[in-house]
Parts: structure tokens; C-alpha cells; sequence
């Protein structure tokens, strides 16, 4: 999917709203202007921005320790920048807005945790929690979403600690699409997936409608197919 | 019945007995015969004071400075507490101290008043030893549990940020280590009710037969006391978890690591 012209003329008409806590509804999805990052005396992320506009598919790429993993902690509000600010939805995050700005976003880690129990029981885990009480229905989809993303039917009875990082990846982009959130960040989505797989996961991904998607990843396949790649220095 | 006191010179006499586990640790180089003998000196010194203290707290018994000596026992079981789980005194110490206040402090009121019905539920009598007893096993509970919940959360920091990120808030996200760490806090204080009286006579039992009390007495005296334990271990632990987490987690609800003091 390439860009649009809606996004294009978007891009030039940014509006400039430093100190406010709110920016225009609807005029991006996620905004990061001037983010600075560091751990101890090492520099991680040096005065950087990114805008991703609704619907928009973006791709961040960047050598190993540039910190495209950090970022997608501080959008996420895993970590706090040391200078800057995020929008999510044009709401800026700070510990008072991020835990419902969190409520707003899909999250694909690179190496998902599942931790005990069955993948069944692992995927319908996030409808007991109070935000999620009323998309609990979704919870009929993981079938046929499963199927749609590469995986048996069987896999879902299996105890989640004895599947491959392949599968352990689609199982949390299955659990990330079945919260219906219009924000997906994944963090190398296709690294652990053979060519076929990869190749299915990016068309799936690529074509979510309504969905922004800020993907983190070197899959050049995953980047053709996006509307833009941004580079981390 | 009268106890028969035990005469110095044979109880020192009787720390002979400890050179057979030392040569026992010696044989096999065990590595921990310095902190065995540090252990003994130890004990010696906190009993000898404590017994010369409880003598004076027994005599005047008074209200006052019994409740004292019960806070002295809290915040030694405090410190002792945040010490024992690796984590910042300055931080934890203040909600863990009213955790353990509250959760020892219900069934020791309960067990000094409506069940033993008191003139005094100060008594120094009643009080300090019952209340020791509950602190006593309340300690290494909350060792267990509160170590268990935070290390867990560091050890399964992305299994954790997943749940914040589906949507969990910070009680919903906690919730799993929260019961992990109650079950491995309370799981040995279950097995020893379940076994009461088949693998040990346990302490209070043997005081009360050795005080000069009928064994029945002294079984009603264990079974009181083995609900007044586990009771109190259940609140001070789930206390502890919860009022510690206000400080333990940063506002976007991510582990603070810098309340661990070796982060190693």
C-alpha cells in the first residue's frame, strides 16, 4: 500500500503545538518530536521525530543498538524520554494519559513472553481485563484468525512454552489484531518466520484497513510494501 | 507441675552437642561453619538480652510498654524484611511496617480478646509471646512473597509489558505475581498445619506441656495459634504486596529497579 495523497498533503501540513497536552483529533496517530534517550552516559536516541498518520504503514529501520527497540518502549510508556514528547492520537503521553493512550495501541513484541498455560488460554487472557470486557465476543475469531495467519487449529491446545518463535510471533499479532486497536507497533514481526510466512504476515499486515502500523524491521519485502521507511540514525 | 529449671553450667555444657554438625560441615568443607558460629554467638546474645529484658516487661507489666516492645518487634521484622529481599530500606520500609502492624495486629486481638477474653489484652503474658510467635512466621512469609513478587516482575519484564500493553492496568497486571508469590509465601506455613503433630510438636505446644499444663490445654493453645499464624502470614503478605506497590512502580507502571539494592 503505497501512501495516499490525503497522507502526502498531511505530512506537508503539520501543525506546531509544542507545550500543549493536545494536538488537532485525528490529525496523527502517533507523533514524536525531538525524543532524546539515554542509558547511564550512553546516548540512545539523539533529537529524533517521526510522524505516522492515520492509516499509514510505516517502516523503521536502523543498524543494531540505534534504538528503534528503545523508541517503540518509550511510545509504548515503558520508558520515559530524557527530552521531548510523544502524541498518541494527538494526546500527549505522560504517566497521568498512558494508561489509556495504551488502551489505543496493538503491541507485537520481537520475542513474546507467553508464559504458562495453553496459547488458547493465553489469547483470551487480555478479555479479562476491565477495558477489554466488551470486545470479549473476539474471542470466537482466534479460529479463523489463526488459520488466516499460518497457524493449525491444533497449535491452540498446545502449551504456549513449546512453540517455535515463528509461532509464538503470529500468536501475538493474532492476540494484537483480536483488540481491534487502530495503532499496531510490532517489533520485527517477520524475524522469525521462514520466507513463505514472512511473505504472508507482511501482505496480511500491509493490507489491515483503518490500521496504522509502526513496524520495526530489516525485512526489505516488509519495507517495499510499506508507505514509507524511516531511517534511525 | 513444676518445670525444672536448667542449671548454666550444663546448658553451656550443652553447646558441646554443636561440635558434632560442625565436624560434620568441617569433613564434608560445607562452606558455612563462620556464619553457623556467628549464627550461635548470636542467638546467645539477643536471647540473653531479650530474657533480661522480658523479665523487666513481665514484672511492671505495663500496657504501655509492652505495645512499645511489640514495635520494637515490628520494626526489627521490618528492616529485617527489606534486608531479607534485597530491596531499598528507605523506600519500603514505611508501608512494609504498616502492613505487618495491621496484618500481626488482627488475629493477635482477636487471640487475646474475644477468644481468650483478657482482663488485659496487654498482658505481657499473652501478648509478647503469641505476637512474637505470629511476627515470628510473618517474617519469613514476607521474605518469601515479597522477594518472589518483584523478582518474578524483573525476571519477566516483557511478559509484563505485553500485559500492560493489552490493555491490563496496574492491579490487573500485578494480579498473576500477586498470587504466585502468596502460594510460595503460604505454601509452607500449609504443610506444616498439615502435618501438626504427626512429623513435629511444634514450639508453643511444647512450651505450654513444659510449663506444667494439661497436653489438651496445650492443644487448643497450637490449634489458636496455628489459625493466628496463617491468618496473619495471608494478611501481611497480600498488605505487603499491595502497599509496597504504590512505591515499587514508576506512574507509567513499569518496575522501578532501582528499588533493588544489588541490581546486578
Amino acid at each position: 500500500m503505497k501512501a495516499s495523497p490525503e497522507i502526502n498533503q498531511r505530512k506537508t501540513t503539520r501543525q506546531k503545538s509544542a507545550s500543549a497536552d493536545t494536538l488537532p483529533p485525528g490529525h496523527t496517530a502517533i507523533k514524536v518530536k525531538n525524543i532524546g534517550l539515554r542509558f547511564g552516559e550512553k546516548i540512545v536516541i539523539k533529537d529524533f521525530s517521526l510522524t505516522l498518520f492515520p492509516g499509514e504503514k510505516v517502516v523503521l529501520t536502523g543498524d543494531s543498538g540505534s534504538g528503534k527497540s528503545s523508541l517503540i518502549r518509550c511510545i509504548m510508556g515503558f520508558c520515559a524520554p530524557d527530552c521531548g514528547e510523544i502524541f498518541i492520537n494527538g494526546t500527549r503521553l505522560t504517566p497521568e494519559s498512558v494508561w489509556n493512550l495504551r488502551q489505543t495501541i496493538a503491541y507485537v513484541p520481537q520475542e513474546p513472553d507467553t508464559g504458562p498455560g495453553t496459547l488458547e488460554q493465553w489469547l483470551a487472557r487480555p478479555f479479562s481485563f476491565r477495558i477489554n470486557r466488551n470486545i470479549r465476543s473476539n474471542i470466537e475469531k482466534i479460529p479463523g484468525l489463526a488459520r488466516r495467519l499460518g497457524l493449525l487449529p491444533d497449535i491452540l491446545k498446545t502449551d504456549s512454552c513449546r512453540l517455535s518463535g515463528g509461532e509464538k510471533q503470529r500468536a501475538a499479532l493474532l492476540s494484537a489484531l483480536l483488540l481491534e486497536r487502530k495503532i499496531l507497533i510490532a517489533d520485527e514481526p517477520t524475524s522469525a518466520l521462514d520466507c513463505g510466512s514472512a511473505k504472508k504476515i507482511t501482505q496480511f499486515i500491509t493490507d489491515l484497513p483503518g490500521v496504522s502500523c509502526l513496524l520495526v524491521s530489516h525485512d526489505s519485502k516488509l519495507a517495499k510494501k510499506a508507505d514509507r521507511v524511516v531511517n534511525i540514525p | 507441675m513444676q518445670t525444672i529449671d536448667i542449671k548454666i553450667i550444663r546448658l553451656a555444657a550443652y553447646y558441646g552437642l554443636l561440635l558434632i554438625p560442625l565436624s560434620i560441615l568441617l569433613w564434608f568443607k560445607v562452606p558455612i561453619i563462620g556464619k553457623t558460629i556467628m549464627a550461635v554467638v548470636r542467638m546467645t546474645a539477643q536471647l540473653l538480652f531479650v530474657g533480661l529484658y522480658l523479665q523487666v516487661v513481665f514484672s511492671l507489666n505495663n500496657p504501655w510498654l509492652n505495645l512499645c516492645w511489640l514495635m520494637v518487634m515490628v520494626a526489627v521484622a521490618d528492616f529485617s524484611i527489606t534486608r531479607g529481599c534485597g530491596l531499598n530500606t528507605k523506600r519500603f520500609v514505611f508501608p512494609l511496617f504498616c502492613a505487618i502492624v495491621f496484618g500481626s495486629a488482627i488475629p493477635l486481638l482477636i487471640f487475646v480478646g474475644p477468644l481468650l477474653d483478657l482482663p488485659n489484652l496487654m498482658d505481657a503474658r499473652y501478648v509478647i509471646p503469641i505476637g512474637g510467635m505470629i511476627l515470628g512466621n510473618c517474617l519469613r512469609a514476607d521474605i518469601i512473597g515479597v522477594k518472589d513478587f518483584y523478582e518474578s516482575i524483573k525476571k519477566d519484564e516483557k511478559r509484563y509489558m505485553l500485559t500492560l500493553s493489552q490493555g491490563a492496568d496496574l492491579h490487573e497486571a500485578i494480579l498473576p505475581y500477586l498470587r504466585d508469590a502468596c502460594r510460595a509465601a503460604l505454601l509452607p506455613t500449609i504443610a506444616t498445619i498439615a502435618t501438626i503433630g504427626l512429623v513435629a510438636l511444634p514450639g508453643m505446644m511444647t512450651g505450654v506441656i513444659l510449663g506444667g499444663a494439661d497436653p489438651m490445654m496445650a492443644i487448643k493453645y497450637q490449634i489458636a495459634i496455628m489459625i493466628a499464624i496463617f491468618s496473619g502470614t495471608a494478611i501481611t503478605v497480600v498488605l505487603a504486596i499491595l502497599m509496597t506497590a504504590r512505591t515499587g512502580f514508576d506512574p507509567y507502571g513499569m518496575l522501578d529497579l532501582e528499588i533493588f539494592t544489588d541490581q546486578t
